[in-house]
């Protein structure tokens, strides 16, 4: 049963060498170094939540910046999906590497019509299982972003025996949409999926 | 008629009442009134009957019968006549059952000799084989109680009996042919164990390993309400123990089993895998040793290439049974065995990081712990190879996985040897340990990539340090210095490195130093804390706030008993020459904050012996007297309310576990704070008190809060809460010195009142000329005392609340303050972290029932006939109750809030309430969906439409995903039948969620989606 398996004994990166939002973000917080840790000696809401004044709603004033979808955003929505073939996380089997995320922003300034693309890296270069890996992270892409993100998933060039013809599978819309129709294969993209925070 | 004749006749109509025949019989043969050979002659005429129906009924009453009929009624020579009676009709297939029951009844009476015994099983054996061809359970299960209840009491003669005849094992296997029933089926497998463990049972082995094995794997499902409690997990345990019951059976159990182990479905694999670890533990060394070769090979597999991972966790049982039990034999077949297992795990040391490297740790982990003698082995075969790879490895990665095994085994080593403070399964032997040998090269290595290893190499360093972490834990294996050089680079990465990441190095090594400060607290103490306090400057001069994070540090270690002490005892140093030297206010907010976290970690250690220490002496008495005074022993920081604030926690926390009686040498300082001034000139007594004397109010608030309630205050309690009362109604108070002057109040109406005192406590504020209850004179700081007083109140569910909150409801339709007042009760019940059971005061187990029930239905009815514009009021109050409410409290009542609860949810500007609102909405979805049923349009379309950005409505974030995430449940809780004629809807509208501005709204936007599209699908499966 296992035996079947075109990769058995994938290379594993450990999750603190994941990429993470919190990597850059947090240093800046605290300009002084520390975790924070004496923040919560006085219970806060003792002194924000005093009902009487009016509500000091703590989060009207960040509510103006505007966090944008970032690479950092969509690595997240598709690390977490599972290989079809072990029960671990294509982050942690670096078939998807934020380095190969690029958001491409809009080409004019009159559409609104901005890209994502993103380039896998199979765990071997005859990967039958490519196309259904591809699948996975285009249909995640298509639930997830917003409709004015076009979504481009594809091979990353020499990563694959037949990559050219996985991409023209990809790309074709129609293709796709047929592709989604099959009973087993959402089977397992929805396994696949089901991972997904 | 004759008793049988009667219970012929009941027979069919009551079982019960031919049992009350049969019973009257037994008594009559008690009494004499009957004799046994006249009972037995009046049957003779139905033994005989042609019915066959008849013949069994009348065996039942016999049986029934001698089941009644109390001891020693019988004499020894009745029972041998109706003992050979009854096997007599053994012959006759009609009436089994009863047959067996009679028997079982007459042993019960008397025992028998062996003869008997041999005899009755013979007989059943010749006449009833096999037991099968008796189609009803009913009939076979006595017979099954019988042979159990000979196999427990008669052993030596059955087993004289299987001695003596040649072919009487394998009858008796055959007997029991075909049986499925579980009920029998759990006697059979006790019957044949006995045979299995205590006979000889040579070459009968293979058929009595096959009359069990042939029910493996176990499948059988129990009906719902089965009314005889057997489980599926019942039968397994007692074919397991057959199975593993003797050696005899290795060379047909191992085989059996692992070509099972082949199976598709995952539960006959765990039987597999169980049954295989339990027989390898009974079968001991001599057998397991032919096998275990056989069984790693197949054993391992299942860790290679994980499928489930509890499987592969059963197989490592397996594994590490076997080696457990070849430890007892002889050092030849634990090589043997260990020897492949060496050689693979090496393998797969070549390639690592993989899956399979990782599996090897496992395995190797999970064998070495079993004990001293297989722990030397693998270190010995596996180390030297580790180490040369190490030498030779081109990636950080692949050391990282190299050192991943080492810790592995380091950790196998401390669970046999043990740490420093409790000695392993091997007892006291650290000498012979193996990793002596390694230690130095382990620990170079280690120390070596922890310390050179680039910053970004997280994972690396991760490993490095857990395994330095691991050796120094080991007993007896380093010495002080080598562990005080580990704890120095540990240091060093705390304080020194520059931050990268998420700093979970950092983070390892302050929890590193925590877990040797368990082990060796000396070496801490000496290494560790002089670099800390090196790193703490006296005064400081430049801008730089490095301090911060070597505080942290320090302050953590607190958290470990032994070295507790010293870690306050430095900060208090600091804290004073800070204090001479004139230092920032920042800085002595971090010591003071640092002292803070330290005393609530050790919280329990001042709890222990609170009189021991000499903490109030040299810590909270100057911090009071700097506190009050005014010349240069009041450092500028403590003119900050914060620190005043921090200053109060520390006392506190010191106090509150003193007795009553050292409290009290304090009590009288609770407001003048050794100032020298009359309590009288000071706040809250006096109104025109100099300003700056109105902070000292936050460090009293928590001193009273450290009393015990029989201390003495220092005036009388009705004065203390009128002038309180009176001096928080000041405008110019700050708001931090307003809140602590009303905790006051709280704490003061809980703590010191008896019950009686306490229903009338607040007379002198409703009453004249104070009136807090006339509605004119209501504003806010009116409002705020009445929440104050009533929270102290409603703690100790005081029977004073039945009349108290009809006055505050009756506030909510105040043109003015309704709304404020309908904010105040979301601070009612709200979590205080002052007014605790640690701080002495008085909480009642079901207060939050009581206010609950006073308030809540009040609530309802008076919306219902409350003005529009009034109506929100209600609302917020309720959310504010229900805020810090319990759900299984509102549980009961919930049905007839909800719409209440989706009104709310229509509310402008009430973010706080909506955020509640949908709280509570949630817990009713999660706990009580059938209420949620029939509103489930109105749900969806309000969490919608506040889940939304809408520039009208302005709905902030924090809304905005709590009603997202509360939304993403729904399609879980609720049918899919109620759910699915909303899907398109919620999907299309999300989209716009999907690109919400805020990440957080937009993650939770994402799963809700996905749930919902979900729903769907599910759809089509129906």
């Amino acid at each position: 049963m296992d035996l079947d398996k075109q990769n058995a004994n994938p290379t594993i990166l450990n999750p603190s060498d994941l990429p993470s939002r919190r990597r850059t973000s947090a240093v800046h917080r605290r300009d002084h170094g520390g975790s924070g840790l004496f923040d919560d000696l006085i219970p806060q809401y003792n002194y924000l939540n005093d009902p009487f004044e009016q509500p000091v709603s703590s989060s009207d004033s960040d509510d103006d910046a505007v966090e944008a979808i970032d690479e950092q955003e969509v690595y997240d929505l598709i690390s977490s999906i599972s290989d079809p073939e072990h029960p671990l996380s294509l982050g942690s089997l670096a078939v998807v590497n934020l380095p190969d995320i690029h958001i491409i922003p809009p080409a004019s300034p009159y559409s609104s019509i901005s890209t994502v693309l993103v380039e896998i890296t199979p765990t071997i270069t005859h990967c039958s299982l490519a196309t259904v890996i591809g699948l996975g992270v285009r249909v995640r892409l298509e639930q997830a972003l917003p409709p004015r993100f076009r979504v481009d998933v594809r091979i990353k060039k020499g990563t694959h025996s037949t990559d050219e013809a996985v991409n023209k599978q990809l790309g074709d819309k129609e293709r796709v949409a047929a592709a989604l129709e099959n009973g087993t294969l959402m089977g397992v993209l929805r396994k696949m999926l089901s991972t997904c925070e | 008629m004759s008793d049988i004749q009667q219970y012929l006749l009941d027979y069919d109509r009551s079982r019960r009442e031919a049992s009350a025949v049969a019973e009257n019989s037994a008594t009559r043969l008690r009494a004499g009134d009957l004799k046994l050979l006249t009972l037995i002659e009046e049957l003779g005429e139905y033994f005989n009957s042609e019915d066959g129906a008849i013949r069994a009924k009348t065996m039942s009453y016999l049986a029934e019968v001698l089941a009644f009929v109390p001891q020693k009624v019988l004499s020894l020579q009745q029972r041998n006549l109706l003992c050979d009676f009854v096997l007599a009709r053994l012959e006759d297939s009609e009436g089994l059952g009863s047959c067996a029951k009679g028997l079982i009844a007459l042993e019960e009476r008397g025992k028998w000799d062996s003869e008997r015994a041999k005899k009755i099983v013979e007989t059943l054996l010749a006449h009833t084989h096999p037991l099968n061809q008796f189609r009803q359970q009913s009939e076979r299960y006595p017979v099954l109680r019988l042979i159990d209840t000979l196999m427990a009491k008669y052993r030596e003669a059955l087993r004289s009996l299987h001695d003596a005849t040649p072919d009487f094992l394998s009858r008796f296997i055959a007997y029991f042919d075909g049986e499925k029933d579980p009920r029998n089926l759990m006697l059979v497998f006790s019957i044949l164990r006995v045979p299995m463990t205590e006979w000889n049972i040579g070459a009968d082995a293979q058929d009595l390993f096959d009359a069990v094995f042939n029910y493996f794997p176990i499948t059988f499902r129990p009906p719902p309400d089965d009314p005889y409690g057997i489980t599926a997990q019942d039968l397994k345990d007692r074919l397991r123990e057959c199975i593993s019951s003797t050696p005899e059976f290795a060379p047909y159990a191992f085989p059996a089993l692992l070509d099972k182990l082949d199976s598709t479905s995952m539960n006959t694999k765990r039987d597999v895998l169980q049954t295989i670890t339990s027989s390898v533990m009974e079968y001991g060394p001599r057998t397991v040793s032919l096998y275990s070769i056989t069984l790693w090979d197949a054993l391992k597999f299942e860790v290679l290439n994980v499928q489930e991972d509890d499987l592969a966790e059963e197989a490592l049982n397996g594994l590490a049974a076997i080696a457990r039990v070849l430890s007892q034999g002889t050092t030849g077949p634990l090589n043997a065995y260990l020897r492949p297992i060496i050689k693979e795990c090496n393998e797969h040391l070549e390639d690592a990081p993989t899956k399979q490297s990782q599996a090897a740790a496992r395995i190797l982990h999970k064998i070495a712990d079993v004990s001293p003698e297989v722990t030397n082995i693998l270190l010995a075969g596996m180390l030297p190879n580790l180490f040369l790879l190490f030498q030779t490895a081109d990636t950080i990665a692949k050391r990282r996985g190299l050192l991943e095994v080492l810790v592995q085994l380091i950790r196998a080593n401390i669970g046999v040897y043990g740490d420093w403070r409790s000695i392993g399964t091997a007892g006291e032997h650290s000498s012979n340990n193996a990793l002596l040998q390694f230690r130095d090269q382990a620990r170079e290595i280690m120390l070596n990539g922890l310390e050179t290893a680039p910053i970004k190499e997280v994972s690396f360093r991760l490993v490095c340090l857990d395994g330095l972490l691991q050796l120094s834990k080991a007993r007896g294996l380093l010495n002080d210095e080598d562990v005080g050089k580990i704890i120095q680079l540990f240091n060093a990465i705390v304080i020194h490195e520059e931050s990268y990441g998420k700093d979970e190095v950092k983070e390892a090594a302050i929890n590193g130093l925590v877990e040797v400060a368990r082990q060796k607290p000396q070496v801490v103490i000496d290494k560790a804390f002089p670099a800390f306090m090196a790193q703490l400057p006296d005064t400081d001069m430049v801008e730089s706030r490095g301090y911060i994070p070597v505080l942290e540090a320090f302050a953590k270690l607190a958290g470990e008993e032994k070295v507790f002490d010293t870690v306050i005892l430095r900060l208090k140093n600091k804290f004073a020459s800070a204090v001479k030297q004139n230092a920032s206010s920042a800085y002595i907010i971090a010591l003071l904050s640092a002292m803070l976290y330290a005393l609530t970690k050790g919280a329990n250690k001042l709890e222990q012996n609170p009189e021991s220490s000499s903490y109030f002496q040299d810590i909270v008495l100057p911090l009071l007297k700097r506190t009050s005074s005014s010349d240069e022993s009041h450092p500028r920081a403590f003119d900050d309310e914060a620190t005043l604030d921090l200053v109060g926690r520390i006392c506190n926390i010191i106090i509150r576990a003193q007795s009553a009686e050292h409290q009290e040498t304090i009590t009288a300082e609770l407001y003048t704070m050794f100032r020298g001034t009359p309590q009288s000139e000071l706040p809250p007594f006096n109104l025109n008190a100099p300003p700056e004397t109105n902070r000292t109010m936050i460090v009293s608030t928590h001193l009273l809060a450290s009393f015990r309630k029989e201390t003495k205050l220092p005036c009388e309690l009705d004065l203390l809460i009128s002038s309180l009362a009176n001096y928080t109604q000041q405008a110019n108070l700050s708001a931090s010195v307003r809140f602590a002057s009303l905790r006051q109040l709280s704490l003061a109406i809980n703590k010191f009142y008896s019950a009686q005192a306490l229903k009338t406590c607040m007379d002198p504020l409703v009453n004249s000329p104070f009136e807090l209850f006339v509605p004119e004179k209501l504003d806010p700081p009116r409002i705020r005392i009445m929440f104050a007083c009533l929270k102290g109140i409603l703690l100790r569910s005081s029977p004073a609340l039945a009349t108290l909150y009809p006055h505050v409801l009756s506030f909510l339709s105040h043109a003015q303050y309704g709304t404020t007042v309908a904010h105040g009760f979301a601070t009612l019940l709200q979590p205080d972290d002052l007014l605790t059971k640690q701080n002495h005061c008085q909480i009642s187990g079901l207060h939050k029932q009581k206010s609950f029930a006073l308030l809540v239905p009040n609530i309802t009815r008076a919306f219902r006939e409350a003005s529009p514009e009034t109506k929100p009021n209600y609302l917020i109050a309720l959310s504010g109750i229900l805020k810090w409410m319990p759900f299984d409290i509102v549980m009961e009542e919930v049905g007839q809030l909800f719409l209440l609860l989706l009104q709310s949810l229509d509310l402008k500007g009430e973010d706080l309430v909506k955020e509640s609102a949908i709280g509570t909405l949630t817990s009713t979805l999660v706990e009580k969906p059938t209420v949620v049923e029939e509103h489930a349009g109105s749900l969806i379309s309000r969490l919608l439409a506040n889940s939304i950005v809408n520039k009208e409505a302005g709905t902030p974030a924090k809304v905005r995903a709590a009603a997202l995430r509360c939304l993403t449940i729904v399609p879980d809780k609720l049918k899919v039948e109620v759910v699915l004629p909303y899907r398109r809807q919620v999907c299309k509208k999300l989209t716009a969620a999907l690109d919400d501005g805020k990440r957080e709204v937009r993650y939770a936007a994402v799963r809700c989606r996905a749930k919902w599209l979900e729903v769907d699908e599910a759809g089509d499966d129906d």
